[in-house]
């Protein structure tokens, strides 16, 4: 049994604002020291698929930046390995509209796949996983798509791409997208399982028929006219959806639960790999109160910091407080400053004495290199 | 086959036993012995070539070099992957006529005469494996050039009270070399060599095989092989160097250079821009949680580890856990150390793996000024729960 895969890069990017102004969702920065295409790569190597696709559409200089040629990943650019699908304007797709018709310009390099099955991903779920269950599942349940799901999300008020529910048999009497279900359905997280001859077949027929978009054009409603089969595979490890600015930061923040750390970071076998930075490791200075947070490496901490992500090569200088915030690569913080509840992307300068606060619910949010 | 030309060719002598490292070095060779909390003490001479321009590094290993084999692989976290060159490792091997150990430094790269020949460097840049330190080697080169150097050593400036311990060079005001004394009882001068050389590979070579004939010589480049040139006339030029150096090979200089690495103006100051940084070998971690009842003054911590305890003036490497109620001061915690609550460690090395139980106590304090005896636990030791490590003890 062969698999490949495919990771859809840019999936949310307007919905986390400044943060994905300049980058996509896939490299969002996460847990001090990662990406979030990180989990996605290493979900893949881990589960021996050795020949990926990532699809991009905007901004995606950083996501190569990051990748590079996948070696930390034990990828390569060479034969099999890791191919970056930018997108190919013809005549007929400027820029793709949806999943289906991003798959569609990377036709050829389904084509000349030999795989058997492909796993497609998103970008905005987090999670360690091994693959491998579940393309057996999905080979055994002879269904034509797998969808990998999680209970206890659903509440009636997030928004899912797409929902199922099932009866008591597990069968899948409902599908939804786009849509706020109520807790007896179970969340889809990004992750479809099919045999790749079925996928081409399916993505050539909907875009000649001018369908898009994967979940609203071609899953639901192939589901509810019996034209196509559905199996759901429950995935029951930590999975954390970052699709807004406060599910980023109430996600963030869950890294300081134990029970998430070893969700995600505890199975040697799923090891999550990232982009070698060759930093020191972080120094803490005399003075420095470091109080329940994650602390990545090449950090200067002089401060204080309580409730803190701090990614690699923050400083943080004498008499600073920072509480419940995020604060991310090289950023600088000056001698003094107060902050609470915000979210200070790569790069930025605190001035010695500055204030800002956010509030739990609307984390103040600094772009990306801006001197404050 | 046909290679293209190397300027300098760099050897790298990682092949000692490190005895007086005692349990750290038991089955690990001395360069391959973890430093500063995510490095091992050859990340130093490897990033130094790297960032000298230096991309083609034989590194001579022969005492237990399973773990330094693997960690060097294939050169790639140094950038040092090449097509040509590149780093290779390159053991003791059986020839057709004599096959032996190598019997010391100069024996060693005489060994190796094919590999360099395989390069034709003009140069030929010797290193040691266990010192720490960040220095250009392409500006020694080009002094080296500039003099139209023989052989160019490289020196620093030692107490003089100090200089009987060292291999001393006697320089003329331009710096050439008139004399060189190995740890001379009356020191004429305090430029202590830093086991750092350039040879022009023409001399060099001539001068290593009429060493190998010399039945009485014990193959070694500061008692033999550069004494012998000297005699004969060549130009030997000194090159200062100016910044931190420091030879790790006891327990006290590992741990001192350990500790010298803290502080807010640290003496060795590791940090650097990209391209000039010490590179190593990562092992995918992910960030370090500091909880609640963490404790820190004065320390380095590094990826993936588990901080519930206090941490004073302290090294804590990749992957250490450290339990609520434990203590660790003045000491140097190596990778994957478990040290449980109430363990109390302080002026110690701790190695690899290791596990300190709850309520052991490893070492002890000395008041400021007094000579610390370290103590050290060798690498995947446990020590029980309530057990005493006493303060110098190695176990």
């Amino acid at each position: 049994m062969t698999t490949m895969g495919i990771i859809f890069a840019n999936i949310y990017d307007s919905s986390l604002g400044d943060l994905t102004n300049k980058r996509t969702m896939a490299s969002l920065p996460y847990g001090g020291r990662y990406r979030q295409v990180d989990f996605s790569l290493s979900n893949m190597t881990n589960s021996g698929i050795r020949h990926i696709g990532i699809i991009t559409k905007n901004n995606y200089q950083s996501l190569m930046n990051h990748i590079g040629s996948g070696q930390e990943w034990n990828l390569e650019l060479m034969e099999g390995g890791l191919e970056y699908l930018t997108p190919f304007s013809t005549g007929n797709n400027a820029q793709y509209r949806g999943k289906l018709e991003a798959l569609h310009t990377a036709m050829s390099f389904l084509e000349f796949s030999k795989e058997e099955y492909v796993v497609l991903v998103d970008s905005g779920v987090l999670c360690a996983m091994d693959f491998r269950p579940v393309v057996q599942a999905h080979a055994r349940s002879g269904a034509d798509v797998t969808v990998v799901v999680k209970k206890d999300v659903c509440n009636g008020e997030k928004q899912l791409d797409l929902a199922v529910l099932e009866d008591e048999n597990g069968r899948i009497v409902d599908v939804v997208c786009d849509h706020c279900p109520d807790e007896n359905y179970i969340a889809g997280m990004g992750i479809f399982v099919m045999r790749r001859d079925y996928l081409m077949q399916q993505v050539a027929d909907a875009v000649a028929h001018c369908k898009y978009r994967l979940e609203r054009e071609f899953l639901v409603p192939k589901f509810h006219s019996k034209k196509l089969t559905m199996n759901a595979f429950h995935f029951d490890g930590v999975a954390l959806y970052n699709e807004s600015t406060k599910e980023f930061f109430d996600n963030s923040m869950a890294l300081l639960k134990p029970e998430v750390r070893k969700g995600l970071f505890g199975n040697p076998d799923l090891t999550i790999y990232t982009k070698v930075r060759d930093e020191v490791p972080s120094y803490y200075g005399e003075d420095a109160e470091i109080n329940d947070c994650i602390v990545a490496d090449g950090c200067k901490l002089e401060g204080e910091a309580e409730r803190c992500i701090l990614f690699r090569g923050v400083q943080l200088g004498k008499d600073a407080e920072v509480k419940d915030s995020i604060i991310m690569q090289d950023t600088i913080i000056g001698e003094g400053a107060e902050l609470k509840y915000v979210i200070l992307d790569k790069d930025v300068t605190v001035p010695a004495g500055a204030k800002f606060k956010g509030t739990k619910n609307h984390p103040y949010v600094v772009k990306r290199g801006t001197k404050l | 086959m046909n290679f293209q030309k190397k300027h300098c060719v760099a050897m790298l002598l990682a092949g000692g036993q490190g005895s007086r490292l005692m349990v750290l070095t038991e089955n690990t060779a001395k360069p391959a012995v973890p430093f500063g909390g995510k490095y091992r003490i050859i990340d130093f001479p490897l990033s130094n070539c790297v960032n000298s321009g230096i991309d083609t590094v034989g590194i001579l290993t022969q005492y237990q070099p399973l773990e330094l084999n693997e960690y060097i692989g294939n050169g790639q976290p140094w950038h040092l992957n090449r097509s040509h060159g590149g780093v290779q490792v390159l053991p003791p091997y059986a020839k057709s006529s004599k096959s032996e150990w190598y019997k010391g430094t100069a024996n060693a790269i005489y060994q190796n005469i094919p590999f360099i020949e395989r390069y034709d460097p003009d140069n030929v840049l010797i290193l040691s494996g266990d010192h720490i330190y960040k220095m250009d080697y392409a500006a020694m080169l080009q002094e080296h050039m500039k003099n139209d150097a023989d052989c160019t050593i490289a020196v620093r400036t030692v107490p003089i009270e100090e200089a009987s311990r060292f291999g001393i060079m006697n320089t003329n005001p331009d710096g050439s070399i008139y004399e060189f004394e190995e740890k001379p009882k009356v020191p004429k001068s305090t430029n202590a060599s830093m086991g750092i050389y350039i040879f022009k590979w023409s001399i060099l070579k001539k001068y290593l095989i009429a060493d190998e004939e010399d039945p009485n010589s014990e193959n070694d480049f500061g008692k033999n092989v550069i004494p012998a040139i000297l005699n004969a006339g060549h130009r030997l030029f000194a090159y200062e160097f100016q910044g931190y150096w420091k030879d790790v090979g006891t327990i006290n200089s590992l741990w001192e250079a350990n500790m010298e690495l803290l502080g807010e103006e640290p003496e060795f100051n590791i940090y650097g821009d990209p391209g000039k940084r010490i590179y190593a070998r990562n092992y995918a971690m992910p960030s370090t949680f500091m909880s609640k009842k963490a404790e820190t003054d004065n320390c380095f911590i590094a990826e993936g580890c588990e901080i519930y305890g206090t941490i004073k003036h302290s090294i804590i490497s990749t992957g250490c856990t450290v339990a609520e109620g434990a203590l660790v001061e003045d000491s140097v915690i190596m990778p994957n150390v478990v040290i449980e609550s109430g363990a109390i460690v302080r002026h110690a090395i701790v190695g690899e793996d290791c596990r300190i139980s709850a309520n052991a106590v490893v070492g002890g304090a000395f008041p400021e000024g007094e000579a610390k005896q370290i103590a050290v636990i060798g690498k995947n030791k446990t020590i029980e729960v309530n057990q005493c490590v006493k303060p110098g003890e190695i176990c």
